[in-house]
């Protein structure tokens, strides 16, 4: 299947970018637009009933900043935005601490999904695997062909029973 | 029999594979066998009863991918191998995340490829309990031929990591058992990347064993298409009707439709198709293998993704239900599993290197059911207070092995916990009440929901997976398990698959009738 192209609400944006510094390191900064726009990649995945859920999550979130701190959360900044997030992941009710910390979980996959932030710790795959895939195919050249014919080689489970050609 | 092709085309999709972009309009098709679902079950059945000169066309709702297709980058992976991007979750106290490969080859895709029997004290269980009379013996050649077919090898010692390595460390140094681990793989690399789909092609998931296997005697693979019901008329099974991804419409006509969707999706399946089960057993009876983890930060440099996955198993307490192996996670899906944010994230992170994740699975005492809520089938399971407490215990009995192999600080799977700094803190974590709520459990096993048995009262299919009271209907994936079995069910599944393949060859004329 196909994974269908999501694409966040304004709210939804502003609301994600004003959380980049409460949940991500510092040295993600820089990152915050790339972040914000591999959230909607894996929002995308999701079934549209989560979609629905963190959409409107995200609306009740920006909202409900505005009696405590007179403005709504995409618009706050440094201590603020982070006691506000904190008072969400203590949460008044199990919906206010599943919100926050599924975006939580959400915003560090893409920090962590960014090519720098995996630079920063030693992680590329990519040069290993080709590594090990060609050591696999020079060391072990024969045992690997042998295991390519063996998959398509003859070997009924019954032997001599073979339906089409009985009906035949 | 077709001509000869290559197991694995690196280019377009091999003859005898239909993806989305071969639709132009609604496809009606017939044949003898429809296979719903291309993972350890569906593809396994397919191979055998194609070579057997049954036509077989098998029906998959993901994509159809090829090695070269499996990249670096995991979050694009997640997104096309697994179901809703791996966003499932069975619901109860805690919730439970679960995942389930969609594509060509099924969860075999995306599995750690642990090859094992299921254990002799199980199929002794079976045939005490459920009535399988001599299931563990029938067993036994079947197992042979998966083993032979997926390649079951332990590991060459060059591709295991030193994440694999500490964890043996450890478990030497306590004197616990710990056995090298059997995975279908072929001279595995060691990259580490099972989880997102093999890209050295060393792993013999299904879509590079049973499937061009299939392919190879004939059969048909359609991708891209998910099964909207099974038809029948009366108690038979007559087909299916599904939707190809585009909107398409696909009906197949068959004489024996086999279900192998798992064990989330066959029992929805069943129920949306108007099937019952007398036994009140379909969607019922779901088992899960609780997964919790911790994570184990040392002084030296451990680099886990450089190496196998899961290259051991620790033993000691299989007969408690608890098996423990070291995992290796790509930095952004261990992130997303801290409950560290900004600075305390970094911070932590920066010790990516120096981490073992350890993993641990619970043959749990409790059971879940599958139910449809808005049209969607949806898991419900509640941890048992002794599954909890067996996962406890087990968290203490891991942390101390990693402590033992020189861990310096551990992180445990509540949420909120403090660090543990040496074995006797460890321990004193048996003195806390955690709440259920608190923990993060994860599973990728799901069984059982149309459990097996000779007893039309007690169970929803018989021994060879033939639904009770239908025709021409037959299930062939985890769903079949009556109860969990406490290892990695990938081989099971394809033993059993394989069976029952026999039982419709033996009997070819009362099935094509």
């Amino acid at each position: 299947m196909t994974v269908a192209t999501y694409r966040h609400t304004h709210t939804a944006r502003q609301v994600l970018r004003s959380l980049v510094p409460v949940i991500c390191p510092p040295e993600a900064g820089a990152l915050g637009d790339a972040i914000v726009e591999h959230m909607a990649l894996t929002f995308g995945a999701f079934p549209r009933v989560l979609q629905r859920g963190f959409a409107a999550g995200l609306v009740a979130y920006d909202l409900a900043a505005l009696p405590r701190f007179g403005q709504r959360a995409r618009s706050l900044r440094g201590e603020r935005a982070e006691r506000y997030y904190a008072s969400w992941e203590a949460g008044p009710t199990r919906l206010h601490v599943q919100l926050a910390r599924g975006l939580k979980q959400l915003m560090s996959l893409s920090c962590y999904e960014q090519p720098q932030m995996m630079a920063r710790l030693g992680y590329q795959p990519a040069p290993w695997i080709a590594e090990v895939t060609h050591r696999r195919i020079t060391v072990y050249r024969d045992d690997v062909q042998r295991q390519a014919q063996q998959l398509l080689a003859p070997d009924p489970l019954r032997p001599g029973v073979h339906v089409k050609r009985d009906r035949a | 029999m077709v001509a000869a092709r290559p197991a694995v085309h690196e280019a377009a999709p091999p003859h005898g594979v239909f993806t989305r972009h071969d639709h132009r309009g609604p496809c009606a098709i017939d044949a003898d066998v429809v296979v719903i679902g291309s993972g350890a079950g569906g593809a396994t059945i397919a191979a055998e009863l194609a070579e057997a000169g049954f036509d077989v066309v098998a029906l998959e709702e993901g994509s159809y991918y090829q090695t070269r297709d499996f990249t670096a980058d995991s979050s694009a992976m997640m997104r096309q191998l697994y179901r809703d991007g791996g966003a499932t979750m069975a619901i109860g106290t805690p919730p439970i995340f679960y995942q389930e490969g969609r594509a060509v080859g099924g969860s075999t895709v995306i599995n750690g490829g642990m090859s094992w029997r299921t254990p002799a004290k199980v199929l002794a269980r079976w045939e005490r309990e459920i009535g399988l009379a001599g299931i563990a013996r029938d067993l036994e050649p079947y197992f042979e031929r998966v083993e032979r077919r997926i390649h079951v090898a332990p590991m060459d010692p060059e591709a295991i990591g030193n994440d694999n390595l500490l964890l043996k460390k450890g478990a030497d140094a306590k004197g616990w058992k710990l056995i090298g681990n059997l995975r279908n793989q072929a001279h595995c690399a060691g990259s580490n990347r099972c989880a997102f789909g093999c890209p050295t092609g060393a792993k013999q998931s299904a879509l590079v064993s049973y499937v061009p296997r299939a392919l190879h005697f004939g059969a048909r693979v359609y991708a891209d298409v998910h099964v909207d019901r099974i038809t029948r008329h009366g108690r038979r099974a007559t087909g299916v009707i599904g939707t190809i991804a585009g909107g398409h419409k696909l009906t197949v006509r068959a004489k024996l439709v086999v279900a192998a969707c798992g064990a989330i999706h066959t029992p929805a399946l069943l129920v949306r198709s108007g099937f019952r089960s007398p036994s009140g057993q379909l969607g019922k009876n779901l088992a899960m293998h609780p997964n919790v983890k911790v994570v184990a930060i040392f002084d030296e440099d451990v680099t886990g993704w450089k190496g196998a996955h899961q290259a051991f198993q620790v033993r000691e307490f299989q007969d408690q239900g608890l098996l423990f192996a070291a995992v290796n996670l790509p930095p952004s899906l261990l992130a997303m599993s801290f409950p560290h944010r900004g600075a305390e994230l970094g911070g932590l992170m920066q010790h990516y290197d120096r981490m073992v994740l350890a993993g641990m699975l619970c043959e749990d005492t409790t059971t879940g059911r599958v139910r449809m809520l808005h049209g969607r089938p949806q898991a419900f399971y509640q941890l048992a207070d002794a599954d909890a407490a067996n996962l406890q215990h087990g968290v203490v009995l891991l942390s101390e092995l990693l402590f033992a192999a020189g861990a310096k600080r551990i992180l445990l799977p509540f949420h909120r916990a403090a660090e543990l700094h040496g074995p006797d803190d460890a321990r004193r974590l048996l003195d806390r009440a955690i709440p259920a709520r608190g923990w993060e459990v994860v599973t990728v096993h799901l069984m059982g929901t149309c459990r097996m048995g000779p007893d039309p009262a007690a169970a929803v299919t018989g021994g060879f997976g033939l639904v009770h009271h239908t025709d021409g209907l037959m299930v062939a994936d985890a769903s079949l398990f009556p109860t969990p079995i406490g290892v990695n069910p990938m081989e099971t599944i394809m033993a059993l698959a394989t069976r029952a393949a026999g039982h419709v060859i033996d009997n070819a004329g009362r099935f094509l009738a």
